[in-house]
Parts: structure tokens; C-alpha cells; sequence
């Protein structure tokens, strides 16, 4: 089912949060939005959620305009009803006039399949982190709604937690046939769940598409930044360098960077200082010759991307 | 008891009439407040903050200045003296409907508040309308609500202000505890006044248990 979204705008006293002239997100796929703090995620995942109307324009869900009905919700906070989390499962399908039977089935296999079945007679209002979530993420999806969206659904967890989930994620949203939309503001995290990506930043889309579209081509300083590169500009041409590109070695230098620090992280060393004004930080080996603060360093790069 | 109050039914007739006033000026406190209080909780408005300050102000406000004011309105002078409401019980059902109000709005906001903020958009995300929202968020906030009307009732039924200035303390139709406790005391009869301030703890405990057991049912 996909989401198209035509002339949508959001102003609040007299500020354009959101100014999105046409979208659309591809059915039956994964699509994170992404952007930095601030740039108008949330306030598009409240538009094509149905809880807040655009100023202007429309959404469309499956060619009919939004409906909450026809959709489930992951949101960042957990939220939940002072009741077991088997009430809190039920009480989305109750509303949504599920039969019993089907009820108990659905939370049932929503259970198993996201490892709470131990859970089900605590009060969910009082589960830690990791568990708080997976239940979110099992009240959502056992709505079976053609269109799931999922706000920051890994923010404020642990880090083994985190690492968990992350990996799980994908194959927990793939158990269900939906179209899923996850907002968020890590680049990793939107590379790692999602087929598709839109990037946002001050309320308009800078680049949607596949997402090795986007992160191989992002053309606009913006589009770079929110994926996480660093951007440099080096004879008058603007470059985005992904973090992971950045080598230090051997050979003809292709950028020069000023070493501001070097942490010791045991296992790898962490050198931090500026490519120009550009800060940087790259990892290397503990076993490679390390740099000192205040050195000047050459720097090699797997993969460049040019910027217009 | 007898023997302190003459007859037994113009004693038992003295806390009925205690329990209508008081009860039905609650009752009615309720049905205006949480909705008041629910809406205000719920939405951001211009002049939002101003008209909390003004429900907080309410909250504290001495019930002797209520019947004041009631009084005024009331009086057969006053605008509206020809419904010839001064000295009824309902001018006293008035009075403590006005000083209950502002008590129960303000801590229905402050109960809806303390839940946590998404819970509202998560029920209408999962389906429910503006009724069951509702619904399923007192249910949510019954502790502070429960609270809510004990605060009430209490403030009201121990006044003794605003019911002596809009009742008049008429010994058969707008005597209530705490007038006649006045009464009583005034006449040096510290017995009598002392038994009927036992009775108003006594009821003002059933009442709040009644509550507390609602408030802590899991």
C-alpha cells in the first residue's frame, strides 16, 4: 500500500515546519525518513499518521485519504496503559473489533514471535528498556495494519539491547505484509532496516529513492550530513567522505587533516581533528603506527562522492 | 443521643440534609469539572496558563467569600432575587457547587497531566474515539480523580461559611453540620457541638473510604 503525499504543508505560528510538494513512499517496502534533529520527521510522522492535518494538501494511504484505522504505530516514548501487557496488546484489536478468538491468536503469535510470552501477565508500564519495546513493537504489528509506523523505535535503549534489536528488526517487520515507515535520525539505523530512504532536513525532502541511490549519490551538503559524511571542500569543490571510507596509510595523501586528539580505545585508536574547518574523527588498528596531537596527517578515501 | 438532641430525627434529618447538600453540590462539581478539567489538560489554547492561575486561585478561595457573592446574586434585592432561592437548600447546593468546581478542575487537570503525554495519541492511534479516550484516561488518571472528589467533597461538607451566609442555618430546612456545630457551640452546648463534629469525621471517613477503595481496586 503505498503513501503519497501531494501539496502537503505544515505552518505553526506563521513557521513552515513541513513543505513537502509531492512524495511517494513505495508500498510493501521499508522506507526510513531521515534528517537531523529538528527537521520536520516527526511532524511528517504525525501528517501521514493521521494525528495532526497539513495546513495544506493531502495524504494518501493506498490511493484514500489517512485514516488511522489502517495503520499501526511504534511511538519513541513507550507508552502504555497501567495494565499487563496482555491487556495492552488486546486493547488495540478490542478497539478495532476483533473477535476473542482471533484476539487471543494474534497476541499470541505476536508473543512468540517477538520473545514476550514470559511477559504477558507483567505490568508493561514497569518492563525495562528492551522489553518495553518489544512489546511495543508486538502491540503495533499484531494490528496487522496494511501501514506500519515505527518513531525512533530504537532511541534510549541499552547498547547490547540496541545491537539486538537492530539486527532483529528487519526480519520482525518482514514477518508482517505491510508497508513500514521508520523515522529516525541515525544513518545507520536507516541503512540497516530500510530498502528505501527519504532525507529531510528543515522540512523538506532533500533526496528520496532506493537507498544505495541516495547514500551513493547524495549531491547536496544536507543529503551528506544527514548520512552522516564528512563534508569537505578542498580547490573550491565540495566532497562527502562516509566515515567508514577514511584511511590512514601509504601512498599519495588525497586529504590533509590537522590531529586534534588521539584516544586510546584499546582495541582501535580513535583519531579526532579537522579536514580544513571540517571535523572528522577515523578508527585505526591499535596496532598501526599511531599519529600524535598536532600532527599533520595524510588521509586516503575509499569512496568520495562529489557534491554540486 | 436522644437525650442530646431532643429527637432522633431532627438529628438524622440534620445529616441527611448534610449528605444531599454536600453530595449533590460534588456530583454536580464532577460532571462540570472533569470535562473542564479533561479539556484543559488535553488542549493548548491562548490563555491557557492565565485561566489555570485563575482555577488554582479558585481552589483557595475562602467559602465565607463564595456565599458572599451568592448571597449578593441571591438576595431578594439582588439580580436574581425573584427566584427566591436565599436561605434553600439550593442556594447552599449553589454556593458549594462554586466552591467545589474550581477544586475539581484544577486537580482533574493536574491527574490527566501526570499521565504520561503520548498516552492520548496512542489511544487514538489504536482506535479509540473521543469518548473511549476519554474514558480509558480516567481510567488510567482514578487514583488523582478519586482524589479529586474526596478533595471536594471534604472542602465542602467541613465549610460552614458559605452555608451559613446563603442558608440562613434555618434549624429545619438549612441547619447542616457544620452550621449547627456553630450553633451549638454558641449556645455553650459543647456536648451536642461535640458529638456532631464527630459525626462530620465520621462521614467525611466513610466517604473518603468508599473512595479509597474505588481509588485502590486493582
Amino acid at each position: 500500500m503505498e503513501v503519497s503525499l501531494e501539496g502537503v504543508r505544515v505552518e505553526r505560528d506563521g513557521r513552515v515546519l513541513l513543505d513537502v510538494p509531492s512524495l511517494l513512499l513505495r508500498g510493501g517496502r521499508t522506507t526510513a525518513i531521515l534528517g537531523p534533529n529538528g527537521s520536520g520527521k516527526t511532524t511528517l510522522f504525525r501528517v501521514i499518521s493521521g494525528l495532526d492535518r497539513p495546513s495544506a494538501g493531502r495524504v494518501l494511504i493506498g490511493g484514500l485519504p489517512v485514516d488511522v484505522s489502517r495503520a499501526a504505530y511504534v511511538f519513541q516514548e513507550q507508552v502504555f496503559l497501567r495494565r499487563s501487557v496482555r491487556d495492552n496488546l488486546e486493547l488495540g484489536l478490542q478497539l478495532r473489533a476483533i473477535d476473542p478468538a482471533e484476539r487471543r491468536r494474534r497476541m499470541e503469535g505476536a508473543a512468540r514471535l517477538f520473545g514476550i510470552t514470559h511477559l504477558m501477565d507483567r505490568r508493561a508500564d514497569r518492563l525495562s528498556g528492551g522489553e518495553g519495546r518489544r512489546v511495543s513493537l508486538a502491540r503495533a504489528l499484531c494490528l496487522r495494519a496494511p501501514l506500519v509506523l515505527l518513531d525512533e523505535p530504537l532511541e534510549g535503549l541499552d547498547r547490547p539491547t540496541y545491537s539486538r534489536l537492530l539486527h532483529e528488526l528487519p526480519h520482525l517487520l518482514a514477518a508482517f505484509d505491510a508497508t513500514r515507515i521508520i523515522v529516525t535520525h541515525n544513518p545507520d539505523e536507516a541503512l540497516r532496516l530500510a530498502q528505501d530512504l527519504v532525507v529531510l532536513v528543515d522540512g523538506k525532502v532533500h533526496a528520496s529513492g532506493e537507498k544505495r541511490d541516495v547514500a551513493t549519490n547524495p549531491r547536496e551538503p544536507e543529503v551528506a550530513e544527514a548520512l552522516g559524511y564528512f563534508v569537505v571542500i578542498q580547490d573550491g569543490r565540495g566532497f562527502a567522505i562516509p566515515p567508514d571510507a577514511l584511511r590512514f596509510g601509504p601512498g599519495a595523501p588525497e586529504f590533509m587533516m590537522d590531529v586534534d586528539e588521539v584516544i586510546d580505545l584499546v582495541a582501535t585508536t580513535e583519531i579526532a581533528g579537522r579536514i580544513g574547518d571540517v571535523w572528522v574523527q577515523i578508527e585505526l588498528p591499535a596496532t598501526t603506527v599511531k599519529p600524535a596531537r598536532g600532527d599533520r596527517i595524510g588521509l586516503h578515501a575509499d569512496r568520495v562522492y562529489e557534491l554540486r | 443521643m436522644t437525650e442530646l438532641f431532643g429527637t432522633d430525627s431532627r438529628f438524622v434529618a440534620i445529616v441527611l440534609r448534610t449528605l444531599v447538600v454536600s453530595g449533590t453540590a460534588t456530583t454536580m462539581a464532577v460532571f462540570i469539572g472533569f470535562p473542564l478539567g479533561y479539556g484543559i489538560a488535553r488542549r493548548s489554547f491562548r490563555g491557557r496558563t492565565l485561566l489555570l492561575g485563575f482555577i488554582n486561585t479558585g481552589m483557595g478561595m475562602p467559602p465565607v467569600v463564595v456565599g458572599l457573592v451568592v448571597w449578593l446574586m441571591l438576595v431578594r434585592s439582588g439580580p436574581f432575587g425573584d427566584l427566591d432561592l436565599i436561605y434553600t437548600r439550593t442556594a447552599m447546593i449553589l454556593a458549594q457547587f462554586l466552591i467545589a468546581t474550581p477544586i475539581v478542575v484544577g486537580f482533574t487537570t493536574a491527574s490527566l497531566q501526570a499521565l504520561p503525554p503520548r498516552l492520548a495519541d496512542l489511544l487514538s492511534v489504536l482506535g479509540a474515539g473521543r469518548v473511549r479516550t476519554m474514558l480509558i484516561l480516567a481510567r488510567e488518571a482514578r487514583l488523582g480523580l478519586a482524589a479529586t472528589i474526596m478533595a471536594a467533597f471534604g472542602a465542602i461538607v467541613s465549610e460552614v461559611g458559605a452555608s451559613m451566609v446563603v442558608g440562613g442555618n434555618l434549624e429545619r430546612s438549612t441547619r447542616v453540620l457544620t452550621t449547627a456545630i456553630v450553633t451549638e457551640t454558641s449556645r455553650g452546648e459543647m456536648d451536642r457541638a461535640l458529638v456532631l463534629g464527630l459525626i462530620l469525621l465520621g462521614l467525611t471517613f466513610i466517604v473518603s473510604l468508599a473512595l479509597t477503595i474505588v481509588q485502590q481496586r486493582r
